[in-house]
């Protein structure tokens, strides 16, 4: 155990030592708004766990497809009319040489 | 009526069928464990019982997702957690932590605990307590919560795990990285106190 760890234990220790003596009992009142709410609210969709996850899979998504973009920047603007003159696939099949 | 025990999986089917006496009843049996989770995690400027609040109304809106796989009460636990890191994340950028912020009883037992001059004494334990909080709440939402569950709560990383939901290697890994990130602070008001 280093030095931090010692004494972050005997803080710990210490703030243990407080404990928490507050009322764990609801509000007056609490439990019946609560379950008055309850009844008339609507059933989540089974989709709204994903929502949370909706904007930062639009960002993710979004830096996927610059990247993509920026991995393949030079074949994307290069010429290539010189690949498609020397593939010439009609030549080829008619052997016209 | 709270001294009876609560037969849990009828009150739940109860609650499923709209009945508001059911869904007080629920509330009221788990209203101890939210609140000491809400207490523990709670974020600056949200007042206990709106979180409280928040909970359970996710609770009763997510009720027909819950399958049985866990214990009920470990399932509420988690929404529990999730929203109150949630409301962590939301709030502003943590302020720096200086010496100056600490109150006289707090920079007493800060100084006694970095330079081990004398024993605690018992007014000390309240001055630590809130000393832990202002520490822990210069960590990450998720280190802390990993933290406060696991040295101040005295949780097994099992527990802790089943609690949040988060597999065991990464309870392990968020509390090796906010005793990291504590020891760091520890270092720089070590620093500050002597500068």
């Amino acid at each position: 155990m280093n030095r931090f760890d010692q004494q972050w234990q005997k803080l710990i220790v210490l703030a243990r030592q407080a404990g928490d003596h507050r009322d764990a009992a609801p509000p007056f009142g609490f439990a019946v708004r609560i379950a008055a709410q309850a009844v008339v609210l609507p059933a989540a969709s089974p989709w709204a766990s994903f929502e949370r996850f909706a904007m930062r899979g639009l960002v993710v998504a979004a830096a996927f497809g610059a990247g993509a973009i920026i991995f393949n920047y030079s074949t994307l603007v290069s010429d290539q009319s010189d690949e498609y003159a020397a593939a010439d696939t009609v030549g080829d099949l008619l052997d016209l040489s | 009526m709270a001294d009876e025990p609560l037969d849990l999986p009828a009150c739940l089917e109860r609650v499923r069928r709209r009945d508001q006496v059911a869904a007080r009843q629920l509330v009221e049996h788990l209203y101890p464990l939210v609140i000491r989770i809400v207490r523990s995690h709670l974020p600056r400027r949200v007042a206990e019982e709106d979180l409280a609040q928040d909970i359970f109304l996710k609770m009763f809106t997510r009720l027909d997702q819950y399958q049985g796989a866990v214990p009920f009460p470990h399932w509420v636990s988690r929404i529990a957690v999730t929203t109150c890191i949630d409301q962590l994340r939301a709030q502003k950028r943590r302020p720096e932590f200086r010496w100056a912020d600490l109150s006289e009883n707090e920079a007493e037992v800060l100084d006694n605990v970095l330079t081990d001059e004398r024993d605690a004494i018992p007014g000390d334990a309240l001055a630590a307590h809130e000393l832990v909080h202002k520490l822990l709440g210069q960590l990450k939402p998720d280190d802390r919560l990993v933290i406060q569950l696991l040295d101040l709560e005295q949780k097994t990383i099992a527990e802790i795990s089943a609690q949040t939901g988060w597999n065991q290697t990464l309870v392990k890994v968020r509390a090796f990285r906010a005793r990291r990130k504590l020891q760091k602070l520890f270092q720089e008001l070590q620093s500050k106190e002597k500068s």
